[in-house]
């Protein structure tokens, strides 16, 4: 294999092998460095933190853990392929409803969580709080906003019903 | 859940909004470092890496860089012995403290134990020996291993008793050549630090006397965003991107240590991704490195802290012990404090943490009605992980010990805990009770259902729950700001009456930005300014020349807040006298409301401001304010936290199954700003009482756990219930009178937990984290 193709966000790209990548580096690096699509967060590099999650052929997955070529011929989406209207994001954004505070402090961990929660409403549209937790219990939030992002996601899941 | 009822209800602080830069987050927009500084936007863009101390303590006895300096890709090799390198003097990690003060006139000098690329290393993860620059990080980390270092491996120490043995190795023998124990007296004030009354004859004649001892450890800040810097010269201008949160004090420090001219030096920080405290200040060796790699190569030169290397300070590992005496009727008559703190391998501002929190905040304050106190405390190097400033200094370590005392002397006086602590504890201006202080306490007690505790150890069966708490005095009120010198913002009114604001500060997470906004649109009103017509700049520039407001403290909540009133008020008059002029009368005869402005005595007379603005050239209105926090003595609120937990005295797992956070704030800034850092701070506390710490290997002084798979930071599955209760009881000086939170919200869990784990178990624990193993030993133990 010399290239890799991949549908990122609703476009086809192609990277060449030793020309734009190596063969040891991960999904997270293409998108990142080659793509410029710098809203994955890579903030462990192992796996730990969830900060890097995009979608790939529907599935939240860390891309810090993937190398770029098992996405060959994958389909991508990361954050920048969502609408600045979409619930999840504008259900994040909003958040302050008394009592939970809100869904985002530094906001380094965000687009990993709007990432994950985004593949939870996909395969759950409304999910549970336990089912809240178990998806996303993979990412680390250090300002510790967990139950503002709970909230969002039930936010989001009743606006997409209303959609 | 309730809202919180706001004292002085206003038209945006204190309401519940979303945050000012939610969108920009949430959509991923928002630029950090990592975003900005790219090989993939800058070909020219060249990598460091830092050689690590492997042994606890070890010298270097020559580095050859012959075969690293052959590997392509490598750009330059700078080592310990570098004439460039030696001629820097020595520095230390809380080098500036708040204020921008040149090194020798510092208000907290600290000892100057670091060097900036030493030959000798002094824990494991020491940036020592040598630094490397390359095209990728890759190439750099290859370039290290190829090294031929010759160490000598020195004996080391890891524990703080031990270190203080005649015997031990001396780890900093430029401080101390004797031992371990950081030089008292100067700046760092006597040993016994407080001694009021008398003590010994207190003791004597009290009817009930505790002692008790909490060992607190070093918890990481564990921050997403990795420590970095880009550094690049523009001639003999040297400009450096960084994520660390202290604008200024880098410039100072960068400035300082390259004998620049501060305004050769511009350091500019985007959106940062969490801090909480660490590298407490804006000195870091690896600015002054990667800024000479950065010379040297005449490129572009990043830095940036793997996961690993990130674990590079800590709070402090500290151990008090504290002896109370009381009367019969519940008065404490004495309290005698004895501290050993472990600083680690750096002084950092562990003395800070042990002296100057425990004793001038909070002896002269918190335990301002003991008569008799006194607090004797000894800093000790060690070979493991420097401590430094996290979410406070030294309150959760001094917390977790003041706590258990007033645990242990209520059961002995067979009182109700909080009915102790609000007969002794308040602050030096005002007679007891405090009324803050019944407020949390009361309003804690409320929400967790305190009147239905049982006692200690009383439940059946194998999951036992039980409640406790912990209180303390808050943190950050106008007067403690003083110190900082002057808070300064510019307001820019463009013609259309959109707005620009300069209020710099890093926006690390806190909210600080939005409490700005939200004050800065209220005292606008006049203009009908609403906060999505103001743009705040996010990048600190030192360039822009004002000065940023350092996320040390969560002071950041009102200090621009306190200055939008007079910002507001020259606006205005300024805006009157453009408008006079256009409107060919004087600024006394007009005046100015929802954006129109119209004759006093014949309002029909009136045009709207934006016209008069676009009409006559003269946009944008500047203003600035520039100014000292009031210092008018106030005292400081209170906070106070609840814990209901469960212990399985089967398999020793502590679950939390709630926490009441009390904070009496004086004024509200942001509601759920406020609420997420009460809530938010559970996250370290949580973690640092059930499941973080840092495993070393007693044999080769090794940290075991430096990665998030076996440092356990809490998740949303470990989340308990946490119900925020804001308090407005206290006011400060000023418009808002606020006091920062954020610190505080960690300040009480571990001690509140600790206290729950007694009242289910009827066991004391006092040695964080309970770890299920911990748990289960001390249980077997107390039943033996």
């Amino acid at each position: 294999m010399d290239k890799i193709r991949m549908k990122v966000n609703g476009e086809w790209a192609e990277f060449d092998l030793t020309i734009d990548f190596q063969s040891s580096d991960s999904l997270a690096y293409v998108l990142k460095e080659k793509m410029g699509l710098t809203g994955l967060k890579v903030a462990c590099d192992e796996g730990a933190c969830g900060a890097c999650t995009i979608i790939k052929d529907g599935r939240a997955v860390l891309s810090c853990m993937l190398l770029a070529v098992e996405a060959d011929g994958c389909e991508i989406q990361t954050i920048e392929g969502l609408a600045t209207d979409d619930p999840v994001v504008k259900a994040f954004a909003d958040q302050c409803e008394p009592g939970y505070g809100t869904a985002m402090q530094c906001g380094y961990c965000t687009p990993g969580f709007v990432m994950a929660s985004k593949a939870l409403l996909n395969e759950i549209p409304n999910p549970t709080d336990e089912q809240i937790t178990e998806k996303l219990s993979g990412n680390l939030c250090r300002c510790g906003t967990y139950p503002a992002v709970r909230r969002a996601v039930l936010k989001a899941a009743a606006l997409k019903t209303n959609q | 859940m309730e809202k919180f009822k706001s004292r002085k209800p206003r038209k945006y602080t204190g309401t519940y909004r979303p945050k000012k830069e939610g969108l920009e987050k949430a959509s991923g927009r928002a630029l950090y470092l990592d975003d900005i500084i790219r090989k993939g936007k800058d070909q020219n863009l060249l990598f460091a890496k830092m050689l690590r101390c492997p042994y606890p303590h070890a010298r270097i006895k020559s580095i050859d860089t012959t075969d690293a300096e052959k590997l392509p890709g490598v750009k330059t090799i700078l080592t310990y012995d570098d004439p460039e390198v030696t001629a820097f003097k020595p520095s230390n990690a809380s080098w500036t403290g708040l204020d921008t003060r040149h090194y020798e006139s510092m208000d907290w000098p600290m000892y100057m134990d670091r060097l900036v690329l030493p030959d000798t290393g002094v824990w494991v993860g020491d940036i020592v020996g040598a630094a490397v620059a390359a095209e990728s990080y890759d190439i750099a980390e290859k370039a290290l291993k190829l090294l031929k270092i010759e160490w000598e491996v020195l004996p080391f120490v890891l524990d703080p008793e031990k270190a203080m043995q005649p015997d031990a190795p001396v780890i900093h023998p430029e401080i101390n050549p004797e031992g371990n124990v950081h030089p008292g007296g100067g700046w760092a004030g006597p040993d016994v630090f407080m001694d009021r009354g008398d003590v010994d004859k207190a003791f004597a004649e009290a009817d009930e006397i505790t002692e008790v001892t909490s060992k607190h450890h070093n918890a990481d800040h564990a921050v997403l965003d990795t420590r970095g810097c880009c550094v690049h010269w523009e001639g003999d201008r040297l400009i450096c991107w960084t994520n660390l949160y202290q604008g200024d004090q880098a410039r100072m420090f960068l400035a300082n240590m390259f004998e620049l001219p501060v305004n050769k030096v511009r350091v500019c920080i985007p959106w940062v991704g969490g801090s909480f405290g660490r590298g407490n200040t804006g000195d870091q060796p690896f600015l002054i490195l990667t800024a000479l790699l950065a010379r040297r190569t005449g490129r572009p030169v990043k830095y940036k802290h793997t996961r690993r290397e990130d674990f590079h300070d800590t709070r402090n590992a500290l151990t008090w012990t504290i002896k109370m005496g009381a009367k019969k009727d519940g008065a404490i008559t004495a309290m005698y404090f004895y501290g050993i703190a472990n600083s680690g391998a750096y002084a950092d501002s562990t003395m800070a943490a042990l002296k100057h929190i425990p004793g001038i905040e909070m002896g002269e304050c918190q335990q301002a009605h003991i008569p008799n106190l006194r607090m004797e405390g000894y800093v000790v190097y060690t070979n493991i992980i420097p401590g430094s400033c996290m979410r406070g200094i030294g309150n959760a370590q001094v917390n977790l010990a003041i706590g258990l005392a007033v645990d242990v002397m209520a059961e002995k006086l067979k009182m109700d805990p909080l009915e102790l602590v609000i007969k002794n504890f308040g602050h030096e201006w005002e007679p007891l009770p405090n009324e803050s202080l019944k407020a949390c306490l009361y309003g804690g007690a409320k929400k967790i259902g305190w009147k239905d505790r049982h006692g200690p150890g009383e439940t059946k069966g194998v999951k036992k729950r039980g409640m406790g708490f912990s209180f303390n005095m808050g943190w950050h009120s106008s007067w403690q700001e003083v110190a900082r010198g002057h808070v300064q913002l510019g307001i820019k009114l463009n013609p259309d009456l959109s707005l620009i604001l300069e209020a710099p500060m890093v926006e690390t997470g806190v909210g600080s930005n939005s409490c700005a906004v939200f004050a800065c649109a209220e005292s606008l009103d006049f203009l009908n300014i609403k906060p999505e017509d103001i743009h705040w700049i996010s990048t600190v520039d030192t360039d822009t020349g004002y000065k940023d407001m350092v996320q040390t403290d969560s002071a950041v909540s009102f200090l621009h807040a306190e200055l939008m009133p007079k910002g507001a008020a020259r606006l205005k008059q300024d805006l009157l006298v453009i408008c006079a002029g256009y409107l060919d009368t004087t600024a006394d005869k007009i005046d100015i409301e929802n954006a129109v402005v119209f004759f006093k005595d014949d309002p029909e007379k009136r045009q709207k401001v934006k016209d008069i603005l676009w009409d006559n050239d003269i946009a944008p209105v500047l203003v600035t304010v520039s100014e000292i926090m009031p210092g008018e003595k106030t005292g400081i609120p209170y906070i106070a936290t609840f814990a209901d937990v469960e212990v399985d005295t089967e398999t020793g797992k502590v679950d939390i199954i709630k926490l009441v956070v009390v904070n009496d704030c004086g004024t509200v800034m942001f509601a759920p700003g406020a609420e997420g850092q009460q809530i938010g701070g559970q996250c370290m506390g949580i973690g640092e009482t059930l499941t973080e710490e840092i495993i070393y290997d007693d044999a080769t002084g090794v940290p075991l756990n430096f990665n998030w798979i076996d440092y356990k930071i809490p998740t949303m599955a470990d989340f308990p219930t946490i119900e925020p209760v804001l308090l407005e009881v206290w006011k400060g000086a000023g418009e808002y009178g606020a006091c920062g939170l954020g610190e505080s919200t960690t300040t009480c869990t571990a001690r509140a937990v600790a206290n729950a784990i007694y009242n289910a178990t009827g066991v004391r624990m006092d040695e964080i984290p309970f770890k299920p193993e911990k748990v289960l030993s001390a249980l077997s133990e107390a039943a033996q």
